[in-house]
């Protein structure tokens, strides 16, 4: 009873923590959104706004609520992103929620997708490589893969599009689609390739080297020799012993690099201009493009924060101090 | 009888494992060292042999009991803080992980002077490198290796060095917790040597903490044995190694090997039922200076 | 009663960084059936790999040299991992130094042995093969088996861990069990069942042992036959009466002598001056000369031949030449009814 009692202590205190730092995060976006430079004017009105005078300029910041102080304009969206409205898109002029949900797909394709095959790829290279210890396919991979991921992205992105777009024209060098064929699957495969080839050069490299590295250390672990002399094969003491015991740190190290592997999603789809939620955030930090700007922002902060959080779960699930606690049957262990 | 160097009254510890569990380490323990003694702690791996060696240099802070160290109670903060600086250097531990108790990155000489340079003690001959050398010398190795590393000295060596760091301080109590564990036989007997020859030159009082029970036998005037927390048995130490009383300590004595196979062979092994046995009673003195926890 | 292991004139070396570690040299023994024999030295006198080379267990840097391995009639000294697997556990098994690090924390203690068990016979269904996990706990004396097998390794005592190694060890009958310092991890009184076990399971199931271990006490208790490694060669061999009533070694005396059991009353305990050699560059002649105060000047020069002293014992020194000076071995004997009490 009274562990159960602990346990939902437990849970109701982390929620209450990622309540609390959404809030935070969604005020300090908020904050330097309105600090940062740019005119939500220009979102709104385009090029307009060039032409229009200053009095005209005025009315219309009173009609989007930005001459009033920022204390009270954060009030009045609180109030209504509570409800559930997050206001419009200056530059979509439609409801913020709306454009999102348009886009969140492609994102969600390319992250998702991503996401699997950079944990999948770096657990493969990093069974290969610790394998193959110290043989020329390990040192050629681990080479490989500090060459690799020491290349930024945007750099990459640009590389793969002057071969393959400009020099050898197989693929598109932009968007999710070509025009007229939103509903196309092959077509969509092929402009998803070069967006998910920067993803997957660029990341698994490191989640793999961390792979090898604690798998070696197991492979070094004194039960490791136990194995061996019971007569257990190098695969199962490698499958069923080492990478077992590596798995609760690897599950645990996918949760907090969530983030990292959004900020990488994030990168190539403003360079592919794939039309996903990297390129909307890049724009609506570009023009100003507040009520879009926060959603975005507190989005990817829900995303990463419950992440990290869950990260931390599994961490604090398989810390030896916490699971040690029941050997402890000879000594008295007394409640104080 | 000599008056007592350090008495520990009643002394427990607990540590926190959580924020509601703790266990209970040391429980209600009671000994004395006299001036010139060496007093043996016995008893298996967890059984708060190594906690008392740390309470009595209050490494631990005091929880329940009191420690008195030559007339000052270490437990009060004030008589603790007036007395500090003689405690510190009249107190020495030795450790039994001699590769990490030393720091890898110093060389030998300024190991062993050290603690004379943060006491500002002026060496008695002449620098601190003639100090070290003396010392170095006093526990049997020559001045060569003043400026060696740990990393270059052997499991023993190092272990001459911890003691020769400790003694440099003139020490009244030197506490050695598990000196001789990590160490081969051969290599043992010389540092037990150097024990029973720093004794008898400097009149120090150890606190010699060890598994192996018969080295103990040989060093030590008396013996306690530790389970699971508690002291159950202290007496002198042919006394307690002639005559257990404690089905503990009893147990303990008849797994002693014996380096002779036909006697050991025909040996029975007393066993101790160690789960349904809990410490529990009153320490008392059922011979004189025979203690037992029943 | 044959030969169960002969090894012949077998030679390990370990590359380190400072060169090429010689850590055994030269090493010819043989272990009947059934019997315990006890290897004892100090550490870094080559016993543990000795016991790693028969079942080919020794780290990457380390090699065989030269030398065979005979187990069953069958030279396994160039045999293939694949080959190796599958006399592991069946002809021979392990048992090692620290049974806190040697179980798979993250796995039950039963699953444990049942994969050794699976190993043994795949055929086993898996009531019968839960049937044998039991009953090899039972053997090695694991109270309420049933209970345990679905405990964490966290659950067990040290001592309980090693029966549980041991359980593995038993797992496929083997002919050889070799026990790398089994009892050094562990405190006094489970040490002493533990060797009792060991005892106790060569008898029942006439399993030849291997019982490595740095003590001469501990020994004691279990072997039948004993033989004193130094510096990576074997420098008596004998029958337990042998090594312990009349030693013939300097080094054996040695260590006898700094067992505090033969110090009884003494103002000093004796011990072997010096420290063991490098063996990078082992020095000329007979290792042991420089801590020898008995050494001779030949020891300098000419490493010692095996010189036998009876059908089963052996030693290394040139003390046993017939030009030798004789001299009144410093201990050795039975020990009196002091000790014991």
């Amino acid at each position: 009873m009274n562990y159960k009692k602990s346990k939902l202590l437990y849970y109701g205190s982390k929620l209450l923590i990622f309540i609390v730092s959404v809030f935070v995060l969604s005020l300090l976006v908020f904050y330097v959104s309105r600090l940062a430079p740019g005119d939500p004017l220009l979102s709104y009105y385009g090029e307009r706004v060039e032409k229009m005078s200053v009095e005209e300029k005025n009315i219309a910041r009173e009609k989007l609520g930005l001459n009033e102080p920022i204390y009270i304009q954060y009030g009045k969206w609180l109030k209504g992103a509570v409800q559930g409205d997050f206001g419009i898109s200056y530059k979509y002029k439609q409801d913020v929620l709306e454009v999102i949900s348009q886009r969140a797909l492609n994102t969600l394709i390319l992250g998702g997708i991503g996401y699997i095959l950079i944990f999948l790829g770096a657990l493969a290279l990093g069974i290969i490589c610790a394998w193959n210890e110290d043989k020329w396919i390990d040192k050629l991979l681990c080479k490989l893969g500090t060459f690799s991921c020491c290349i930024p992205e945007f750099w990459y992105s640009l590389l793969l599009i002057l071969i393959f777009c400009v020099s050898l024209r197989w693929l598109p060098s932009s968007g999710a689609y070509s025009i007229g064929k939103s509903g196309d699957i092959g077509d969509r495969i092929l402009h998803l390739i070069l967006p998910m080839a920067v993803v997957l050069l660029n990341h698994p490299w490191y989640y793999g080297y961390m792979v090898r590295n604690k798998l070696l250390d197991e492979t070094r672990a004194d039960y490791v020799l136990l194995g061996k002399s019971k007569g257990q094969s190098k695969a199962k003491i490698m499958f069923a012993h080492c990478l077992r015991n590596i798995m609760p740190s690897y599950i645990s190290l996918m949760a907090i690099s969530v983030p990292h592997v959004i900020g990488g999603t994030y990168i190539a789809e403003t360079v592919f201009a794939y039309p996903g939620l990297g390129t909307l955030s890049y724009e609506s930090a570009k023009f100003a493009d507040y009520n879009m700007l926060m959603v975005l922002c507190i989005m990817t902060g829900i995303v990463v924060i419950f992440f990290n959080m869950i990260g931390q779960i599994i961490n604090e699930r398989i810390d030896p101090r916490i699971r040690g606690m029941e050997s402890l049957e000879g000594l008295e262990v007394s409640e104080s | 009888m000599a008056v007592s160097l350090l008495k520990v009254e009643n002394l427990s510890h607990s540590f926190k494992l959580t924020k509601k569990l703790s266990i209970m380490a040391v429980k209600n323990v009671s000994f004395d060292i006299r001036h010139g003694e060496i007093l043996g702690l016995v008893g298996e791996s967890g059984s708060g042999k190594s906690t008392i060696a740390r309470c009595v240099m209050n490494i631990y802070k005091n929880q329940a009991g009191r420690i008195i160290f030559d007339g000052i109670d270490c437990t009060d903060k004030a008589e603790f803080k007036a007395g500090k600086k003689k405690l510190q250097r009249e107190r020495q531990l030795i450790f039994q992980d001699n590769a990490s108790s030393l720091n890898q990155r110093m060389k030998v000489c300024d190991i062993i002077a050290e603690p004379m340079r943060i006491h500002h003690i002026k060496p008695k001959h002449g620098t601190y490198l003639d100090e070290a050398a003396f010392q170095l010398k006093y526990v049997g190795m020559d001045e060569s290796y003043l400026n060696k590393y740990p990393s270059e000295l052997s499991g023993g060596q190092r272990q001459r060095v911890a003691i020769a760091r400790a003694v440099s301080m003139e020490p009244k109590l030197l506490v050695a917790d598990e000196p001789i564990a990590s160490l081969d036989v051969s290599i043992q007997a010389q540092i037990i040597n150097l024990f029973k020859h720093l004794r008898a030159e400097h009149g120090f009082s150890i606190l010699f903490i060890a598994h192996d029970l018969s080295m103990v036998r040989y060093l030590c005037d008396r013996v306690g044995v530790m389970y699971r927390g508690n002291l159950v048995e202290l007496a002198a130490t042919e006394e307690l190694y002639l005559n257990p009383l404690h089905p503990y300590t009893k147990a303990l004595m008849s797994a002693i090997p014996i380096p002779d196979p036909i006697l050991e062979k025909s040996r029975k092994r007393i066993d101790f039922d160690n789960i349904s046995y809990s410490p529990s009673g009153k320490f008392t003195e059922v011979l004189p200076g025979h203690f037992v926890l029943n | 009663m044959g030969n169960i292991l002969e090894i012949k004139n077998l030679s390990v070396s370990i590359e380190g960084s400072g060169g090429k570690v010689q850590a055994v040299r030269d090493v010819s023994l043989s272990l009947r059936e059934g019997e315990v024999l006890a290897i004892v030295g100090e550490s870094g006198c080559g016993k543990s790999m000795l016991c790693k080379s028969i079942m080919h267990l020794l780290p990457k840097s380390a090699g065989i040299e030269s030398g065979s391995i005979i187990v069953n009639g069958m030279d396994i000294s160039h045999y293939t991992e694949r080959e190796m697997r599958k006399l592991r556990g069946k002809l021979f098994s392990m048992i090692f130094q620290d049974p806190m690090t040697v179980l798979d924390p993250t796995m039950t203690v039963g699953a444990q042995i049942e994969e050794a068990v699976i190993h043994s016979n795949r055929k086993l269904s898996r009531t019968q093969r839960h049937r044998r996990v039991i009953e090899l706990m039972e053997l090695v004396g694991i109270e309420r088996a049933e209970e345990r097998y679905k405990l964490y390794p966290y659950n067990f005592s040290g001592g309980m861990r090693q029966r549980s190694v041991m359980a593995m060890a038993l797992a496929g009958n083997p002919r050889i069990l070799l026990a790398d310092e089994p009892t050094t991890a562990l405190d006094v009184t489970i040490q002493a069942q533990i060797i009792d076990l060991l005892r106790d399971i060569q008898q029942k199931l006439n399993t030849a042992t291997i019982l490595v271990s740095h003590d001469l006490g501990v020994v004691a208790r279990a072997a039948d036959r004993v033989a004193i490694m130094y510096a990576g060669k074997i420098v008596e061999i004998g029958t337990a009466e042998e090594i312990y009533y009349d030693p013939r070694h300097p080094y054996t005396w040695g260590l006898m002598r700094s067992l505090p059991a033969f110090s009884k009353g003494q103002d000093k305990l004796n011990t072997i001056p010096g420290m063991p050699p490098t063996l990078i560059d082992p020095p000329k002649g007979d290792s042991f000369a420089c801590r020898n105060q008995y050494a001779l000047a030949i020891d300098y020069e000419e490493a010692p031949p095996m010189f036998k002293v009876s059908d089963t014992h052996y030693a290394a020194t040139w003390l046993l030449d017939p030009r030798a000076p004789k001299i009144e071995r410093p201990v050795g004997g039975r020990l009196n009814g002091s000790v014991l009490t």
